[in-house]
């Protein structure tokens, strides 16, 4: 079953002059079960407002999201997806544990429970001695780790991605890269992520959606079968990596 | 040789304390060297004040209007913490509402607070009430500028946040708003409550039968000025007790998350 399926969706902005723009046309996508789906493209292809419609945060104008089967319209689990964000958008008065905790807080667990939680999931992502340090106490690195563990807390089975770790340096990037996989694969989750660093994609992704810009359309869907974990260096990967390079 | 961070603290502590005691003895030297060439009723000396106000504190009725001023301004300061913060988040939350509502608070801050004291003589004569209208109507609009101020700067990025956590309006208003808001609401409710309290004495003195600010023009009337110097000893004393004690405290316990400046 797909755990995110978008039948041609289509999306468009009124701009400041009245002009309509139009963002994202008939958008076909499909996330299977514990798969790993990238969207990639050039800036102004709508890959963020994509995940935004998937999100339910706003709505598609054409088409129709399907998120585990179910209309999104009339989708009423929102809290087995979370969304991560580009930036980490820690809250600086909260802790860390404070901080992984908050999609506990919205769903309304009782405190008790949500300390156990919080310390499973701080130790899943590295962080158990960093519990009760503020954000500006944190690396980049710890923070995006801190940020990645607040969305895995509610246990998803569907991870949103907006490229995540763009601002990180390229070392701890691919320790995160690491991460997402081996947590991915735990939890088996799926993940749907937006990147415009090719390699990213071809690292992380069993699938890569190609978008074109303006408007938004799916140029291509390449499936990446190579075994994990795969190595940047290795021919298979860069062979993959110029591909898609060429593609864009 | 080579200090570390915890002793460079320390010894600009002690240094700060070393000027602050400094400062006192060059006060009360000028006004010593100053009374001496005064009579007591113009400008009575320090020593003089001093044994005043030591018979003062242990009156009964000393405790009874030190208590009913403290208890007015308190009072006043709720009310208006408590109305200032509504409004402000409401007015913040509000784009239609917080630009209906501006002109309106435009004109309340250029109403002076003894004007306020002489409605409120009106309006409430001689009672609890005279002055804690009037310590309202100062500390609120401080309160609710520095609320509604505050709102502005929420991160609209958390907000968003929130939404992808499903959370409902009233948590964000207390995960969200209510952390971000607070320091700017700390630093107007510390100004509200100092000028607050200044301005309960003017309403004490125009419109009360009891309180320190009654007890002030009670002094001034009969010319005992070394009365005056004495409770104006206590409240100075008072409020230097209600900033080191409760208010310094209280903001190094609720600001701990804020990156510490560097020096």
């Amino acid at each position: 079953m797909s755990v995110v399926q978008l039948e041609s969706v289509g999306k468009s902005f009124m701009r400041r002059d009245g002009e309509q723009l139009e963002v994202l046309r008939n958008i076909d996508l499909d996330v299977p079960e514990r798969s790993i789906v990238a969207l990639v493209g050039a800036s102004g292809c709508g890959k963020s407002t994509l995940l935004n419609i998937v999100a339910g945060l706003i709505p598609p104008d054409q088409g129709t999201v399907f998120l585990n089967g179910q209309k999104s319209s009339a989708f009423k689990d929102w809290r087995t997806m979370t969304y991560m964000f580009q930036e980490d958008r820690l809250f600086p008065w909260r802790t860390t544990a404070q901080n992984v905790a908050l999609g506990l807080e919205a769903a309304g667990m009782p405190r008790k429970e949500r300390r156990d939680r919080v310390m499973q999931v701080l130790e899943l992502v590295g962080l158990e001695k960093f519990a009760d340090s503020f954000p500006h106490e944190l690396s980049g690195g710890m923070r995006s780790r801190a940020a990645l563990g607040r969305s895995l807390v509610t246990e998803p089975s569907i991870l949103l991605m907006d490229e995540p770790f763009s601002k990180l340096d390229p070392s701890i990037r691919t320790q995160m890269h690491d991460e997402v996989l081996r947590i991915a694969g735990l939890r088996q989750m799926s993940v749907l992520f937006v990147t415009h660093d090719v390699e990213e994609a071809v690292v992380l992704a069993n699938k890569i959606v190609v978008l074109m810009p303006r408007p938004g359309r799916v140029k291509e869907t390449r499936e990446i079968a190579l075994p994990y974990p795969r190595n940047p260096l290795s021919p298979e990967v860069a062979e993959e990596v110029r591909l898609l390079r060429l593609s864009l | 040789m080579k200090r570390s961070p915890l002793q460079m603290t320390q010894d600009r502590r002690l240094r700060l304390i070393g000027l602050r005691l400094l400062l006192i003895i060059i006060v009360v030297g000028l006004w010593g060297i100053g009374s001496l060439g005064a009579p007591a009723f113009i400008l009575p000396s320090p020593r003089r004040v001093f044994g005043v106000w030591t018979q003062l504190v242990v009156t009964p009725g000393f405790w009874a209007d030190f208590g009913i001023t403290f208890y007015r301004i308190a009072m006043g300061f709720i009310f208006a913490t408590v109305v200032g913060v509504v409004l402000g988040l409401l007015l913040g939350a509000s784009r239609t509402l917080g630009d209906f509502f501006q002109p309106l608070l435009v004109v309340i801050n250029t109403v002076s607070s003894s004007i306020w004291a002489i409605f409120a003589l009106i309006w409430f004569g001689l009672s609890n009430w005279s002055t804690i209208f009037v310590v309202f109507m100062t500390a609120m609009p401080l309160i609710l500028t520095n609320v509604w101020q505050g709102t502005s700067t929420v991160n609209r990025d958390f907000i968003e946040l929130a939404q992808t956590f499903r959370m409902s309006r009233l948590q964000v208003l207390l995960k969200i708003y209510l952390p971000t808001i607070l320091p700017q609401f700390f630093a107007g409710a510390r100004l509200a409550f100092g000028f607050g309290a200044r301005v309960s004495i003017v309403a004490e003195a125009l419109g009360a039968s009891s309180g320190i600010g009654y007890r002030l023009r009670q002094a001034a009337d009969l010319v005992q000025t070394d009365q005056v110097f004495a409770w104006t000893l206590t409240l100075v004393i008072l409020m230097i007790f209600i900033e080191a004690v409760l208010l310094k405290p209280l903001e190094t316990h609720l600001f701990a998350w804020r990156k510490p400046r560097p020096a």
